[in-house]
């Protein structure tokens, strides 16, 4: 179930880098390239392009599939020709935009040009032309295509020159029996952080009534940490985390067990694991005779911290909105409060009154309204 | 790798000529290649915006020789790029490359050869498959599962070869290799070879299933795809081995790559087929919720997919997301195909007990500004008041207020599914008729008319001026659409049937009737015209009860999919099938098509639905090579093995010779035999024209030759 290749397009559609297609003939990427920008053409907005988009080829029995994805102004596009998954593709174009991002920083078409060499041999370790996924962890990837900033770093330490290359650990890659965490590694002051960022999504009806509501939470780290260490983080409320979905260097077997998190780290950034926060009332079990809906409700369902307000009037050229918000925590104040009003298609403008000393401003390329301040209510 | 960041400025169309001048110039007093390095990286910049640079071919394989590890990439990628182009030169290159097949480097040895498996010349290939035996057995683990890979590129290159040099045996024995990246990498070759209609056949037996499932937590991502897709290729032969395999893969669900979740759960509703324990396969599916529901909150990209599955997941497994509808609930800066696939997921999974959020949720759509996802709301309401009946009341309210708006395109969309709304509930809404009949004027297109007309019609004794409406609408006749014509056609004579006695209906059936047969060229129409005056002119009583025969009711279960169609599709989870809803068969050529092998742990209501494969065979015949352990026999040859069910045992003995004749006349007794014959395909029947003559021949016909991707079909009515 492999792909075909990978092209990287600018803003402009042209192709910046792309793999060989070797097995094609040299039309092929050029009519994946074309149905990419023609849907481009078609739909209203970047974003409602089908992601999936079927191009016809020269040959009526050979049709093929364009999946692609959006990242910083550049579109990567991943032909399938064969019945491979395209979330496959998807997940790999994803994989490689971290890759590049972990070894350029910014990824932009420029950047990309710049270090196009290193970008080709990115691609040759992560995509073989058969369209394999290789090496993508980057830790492994480290070993064999050297990052352009680490390079005088990692000369430095190792004593490499020339054609002894990253063998002369005495070790070669892939020697490290973990494939994600690269063998060999050694720092000065050993530590590792933990970000933990929880997303509230929620839904709100038009009386202010919570539809539904999800938290969504993420715990990302930064590993420098020396040789190959076991960690074993004990949360003190796992119960408040479901649906977790991990890195692969955690042990699901012991979190099933014991709910504790235990694993050997990939080195630098990566995200440990993801989960959905539900409240501890909806961890005891429900008393018996509740209809199955409304367990369901209070499964997941989280108050909104704040009220939300809005009457609007629509008129032949225009409308007013009136916004009310106000935040329902009393012990915290609100910080970094942005709100987003989305004023539909068709909208040149806006002119708000705000209060509160917040600020407010027009985008007009997504007809969005934001209206923020530093610091909202006590 | 010096002057980082500077390197955009390559990025200049190049001359031929002056590259090879700066290639020969860097051959002397090149310290250290830095000069070389240069050169390379213009000539490979070029590449990438499309200038072919192969005619500087024999001068950049010169630098081969460069012990520059850097250099030597340059060198292959171009190799990658027009070595095929070049065949009469690549004997250059063949020293070079079978001095880095033997590096001491493991890094070159591993980019040597797979740069040759790249180049498909005879030559390469020839000098690939002497090597590669080493190579598959290198004490590296990146040589190994570099090599494993190259052994489909041979496979692909010159199949009877790699059989030949035995590289299908080696690739086996690295599926219980100690490196788990190796054996990923073994599995997927194996499935690339595999899935060739001319490649071995790839199977895999429990012993080797479960030390896949081993090296499965040790994998990267990739690799646990490549492993879980390979395990769709193992056949439980009983309940223990298929649950059993179920609890080991279901924590597979928690990983974060969702292609890795969405592989799990495909491998997952396919054992589910084999497994009995009910308990178990309801853990399963409460298991498979969770992480779909996850990937919603992914990138619209992951969205899109994921709801195409979700969409056929729920319809063979409800218990999935059974209380989730709101998860679906569309956001406002969704892209538009993620709400209407929203939409269709939120309709199938209401129920009486979640209708009423949901038809406050698409009430609440009916009035956004995406005219299509506008639409998709209000067909959608009409659809919600069919499937569920205790919500019909509110339904119909909502369309009248919608109806109420005067936006034309909202009337149009609910006058049409008012009209199924009738049909479903007879005798009960006739009452807003009149409302409808106000919104005619607003009607432009031709189904939003075709549906009033098919209403005036039907009620035509129940509107009083229902003459004058048809009138008016019949003013056009002859410019109208064809499906609007037929509906008028219809409706003019069930108008003449209720009023029959009135003489300006008769003239207005008269002169429809006319048009119809005289004017229009339309043969569907003009028949249909034909019959209509026939059977007005023989006897207008009988015409009556004809034409106004009672309607079979309407269902929603109609646009839910047939079982057996739905199992097969299932069994591509996640592929491009799954998102077209096609098996990947029909629209990709040479696509290995699936279906669920018949084994006596199959549930019996699976098998009773199965829908054979339809795989062409080429003519040659594929050479089996049998995977480790025991070699699983063909299931074409196969007859069924015994349902566990006692009831149908008779019947089964009987089945074992394969008479066909004989049982179809005892199908009769049997109780799954009526269910049967309405889930299973017409295709069984096609297949065997002659089955009801069996009997006389003496199940003659049986025993002649058929095609064997066919045989199955006969064999299984007869449970």
């Amino acid at each position: 179930m492999p792909i075909d290749g990978l092209i990287v397009l600018d803003s402009t559609v042209t192709p910046v880098v792309q793999t060989a297609f070797r097995r094609f003939s040299p039309a092929y990427p050029l009519l994946h390239i074309d149905a990419y920008s023609a849907a481009a053409a078609s739909a209203r907005r970047v974003q409602d392009i089908d992601p999936v988009i079927y191009v016809p080829s020269f040959d009526p029995d050979e049709p093929s599939a364009c999946c692609h994805i959006q990242h910083n102004g550049l579109t990567l596009l991943s032909p399938v020709s064969r019945d491979t998954d395209p979330l496959y593709a998807f997940a790999f174009l994803r994989t490689f935009v971290d890759i590049l991002h972990e070894y350029f920083g910014d990824v932009t078409a420029p950047a990309l040009k710049d270090h196009f060499d290193v970008v080709y041999q990115l691609l040759e370790e992560t995509l073989d032309s058969g369209g394999h996924p290789l090496t993508t962890s980057p830790n492994a990837l480290r070993d064999i295509v050297i990052p352009p900033s680490l390079l005088t770093k990692i000369l430095s330490v190792a004593g490499v020159s020339g054609l002894s290359g990253p063998s002369t650990h005495g070790m070669g890659a892939f020697a490290s029996p973990i494939p994600w965490r690269k063998a060999g590694v050694r720092y000065n002051s050993n530590e590792i952080y933990f970000d933990i960022s929880e997303t509230l999504k929620a839904t709100v009806s038009k009386s202010g009534v919570v539809v539904d509501s999800t938290v969504l939470g993420k715990i990302d780290a930064n590993s420098k940490l020396s040789g190959t260490p076991d960690l074993l983080l004990t949360l003190t409320n796992a119960q408040a985390m479901s649906n977790p979905s991990f890195h692969p260097c955690i042990r699901l077997n012991r979190f099933s067990q014991s709910k504790v998190l235990s694993f050997v780290p990939p080195d630098g950034h990566f995200t440990l694991m993801e989960y959905r926060y539900s409240p501890a009332s909806a961890q005891a079990p429900p008393p018996t005779g509740t209809p199955l809906t409304a367990i369901a409700q209070n499964q997941s369902q989280v108050q909104v911290p704040f009220t939300l307000k809005a009457a609007m009037a629509v008129s032949e050229h225009g409308g007013t909105f009136d916004v009310s918000i106000a935040s329902r925590l009393s012990a915290r104040a609100i910080e970094d409060f942005v709100m987003e009003l989305y004023l539909g298609e068709g909208a040149t403008g806006a002119s708000c009154t705000v209060g509160g000393g917040a600020e407010w401003g027009y985008i007009p390329a997504r007809q969005v309204c934001p209206i923020g301040s530093r610091c909202y209510g006590i | 790798m010096s002057g980082q960041g500077q390197d955009a400025k390559f990025f200049t169309r190049g001359k031929i000529q002056e590259f090879r001048a700066e290639l020969q110039a860097a051959e002397t007093k090149d310290k250290k290649f830095t000069k070389r390095k240069i050169v390379l990286k213009k000539i490979v910049a070029n590449i990438t915006m499309g200038n072919d640079m192969s005619a500087l071919f024999t001068d950049v394989v010169q630098c081969l020789g460069t012990p520059l590890l850097e250099i030597k990439k340059m060198v292959y990628l171009f190799l990658v790029y027009y070595g095929r182009a070049k065949a009469e030169q690549i004997h250059l290159v063949i020293p070079s490359f079978l001095q880095d097949c033997n590096d001491r480097n493991p890094l070159i040895r591993a980019l040597a050869i797979r740069t040759m498996s790249y180049i498909p010349i005879p030559v390469v290939i020839d000098s690939l498959t002497d090597q590669l035996r080493h190579h598959l057995k290198d004490r590296d683990a990146y040589v190994r599962k570099t090599a494993a890979i190259c052994v489909a590129k041979i496979y692909a290159a010159d199949p009877r070869k790699a059989e030949r040099h035995g590289f299908v045996e080696l690739l086996r024995d690295l599926m219980v290799d100690s490196n788990a990246t190796v054996v990923a990498n073994a599995v997927a070759a194996l499935s690339e070879i595999g899935d060739r209609p001319d490649g071995v056949i790839f199977k895999l037996n429990l012993t080797v299933a479960n030390k896949l499932l081993t090296a499965l937590g040790e994998s990267s991502e990739w690799g646990q795809i490549y492993i879980l897709d390979s395990l769709m290729r193992y056949v439980p032969e009983s309940h223990a081995d298929a649950e059993l395999m179920g609890e080991r893969v279901v924590q597979q669900l928690q990983h974060a790559n969702s292609a890795v979740v969405l592989t799990t759960i495909k491998l997952l509703l396919y054992l589910m087929n084999y497994m009995d324990n009910r308990t178990l396969i309801d853990y399963i599916c409460k298991k498979m919720g969770p992480p779909l529901v996850t990937m919603l909150s992914s990138g619209p990209e992951v969205q899109y997919v994921a709801l195409r599955n979700i969409l056929l997941i729920i319809q063979r497994r409800p218990a999935v997301l059974k209380n989730d509808v709101k998860v679906f609930f569309c956001k406002y800066n969704d892209p538009v195909y993620v709400k209407l696939a929203k939409l269709e997921i939120m309709y199938r999974l209401a129920s009486e007990e979640n209708v009423k959020e949901v038809l406050a949720e698409l009430e609440e759509y009916a009035s956004e500004v995406d005219i299509d996802f506008v639409r998709k709301s209000v067909r959608s309401i009409g659809r919600l008041a069919i499937k569920v009946e205790a919500t019909a009341d509110a339904c119909i309210k909502s369309l009248l207020s919608l109806i109420d708006t005067k936006v034309t395109y909202v009337v149009q969309e609910a006058i049409i599914v008012t009209k199924d709304i009738f049909r479903r509930y007879p005798g009960k809404y006739e009452g807003i008729i009149p409302t409808l009949c106000e919104n005619l004027d607003a009607l432009d297109e031709p189904e939003a008319k075709a549906a009033m007309i098919w209403i005036i019609g039907q009620f035509a004794n129940r509107i009083d001026n229902a003459d004058e409406l048809m009138d008016d609408l019949t003013y056009n006749f002859l410019e109208e659409s064809t499906e609007v014509q037929l509906a008028l056609v219809t409706a003019a004579v069930k108008l003449f049937i209720f009023k029959s006695s009135s003489d300006s209906v008769k003239a207005l059936v008269h002169k429809v009737l006319k048009w119809t047969t005289e004017e229009v060229d339309n043969p569907d129409l003009r028949d249909r015209g034909f019959m209509y005056w026939r059977l007005l002119a023989i006897n207008p009583g009988v015409a009556g009860e004809i034409v106004l025969a009672e309607k079979p009711p309407i269902t929603t279960d109609a646009d839910r999919m047939d079982r057996g169609a739905l199992d097969q599709l299932l069994l591509h989870t996640g592929t491009l099938g799954s998102i077209y809803h096609k098996n990947p068969e029909t629209f990709i050529r040479n696509a290995a098509g699936k279906a669920l092998t018949d084994t006596p742990a199959l549930n019996p209501h699976s098998r009773q639905v199965l829908v054979p494969i339809q795989r062409v065979q080429p003519p040659t015949g594929p050479v089996v090579v049998a995977g480790p352990g025991p070699i699983e026999p063909s299931a074409s040859n196969k007859p069924p093995p015994p349902l566990p069910d006692e009831a149908t045992s008779p019947g089964n003995l009987l089945d074992l010779d394969g008479e066909d004749g004989e049982d179809s006349v005892h199908g009769g007794d049997d109780d799954e035999t009526e269910e049967d014959s309405k889930a299973r395909p017409a295709a069984s029947a096609a297949a065997d024209p002659y089955a009801s003559l069996d009997s006389a021949f003496g199940g003659y016909a049986v025993d002649g030759s058929r095609p064997a991707g066919t045989r199955r079909a006969d064999e299984d009515p007869l449970f």
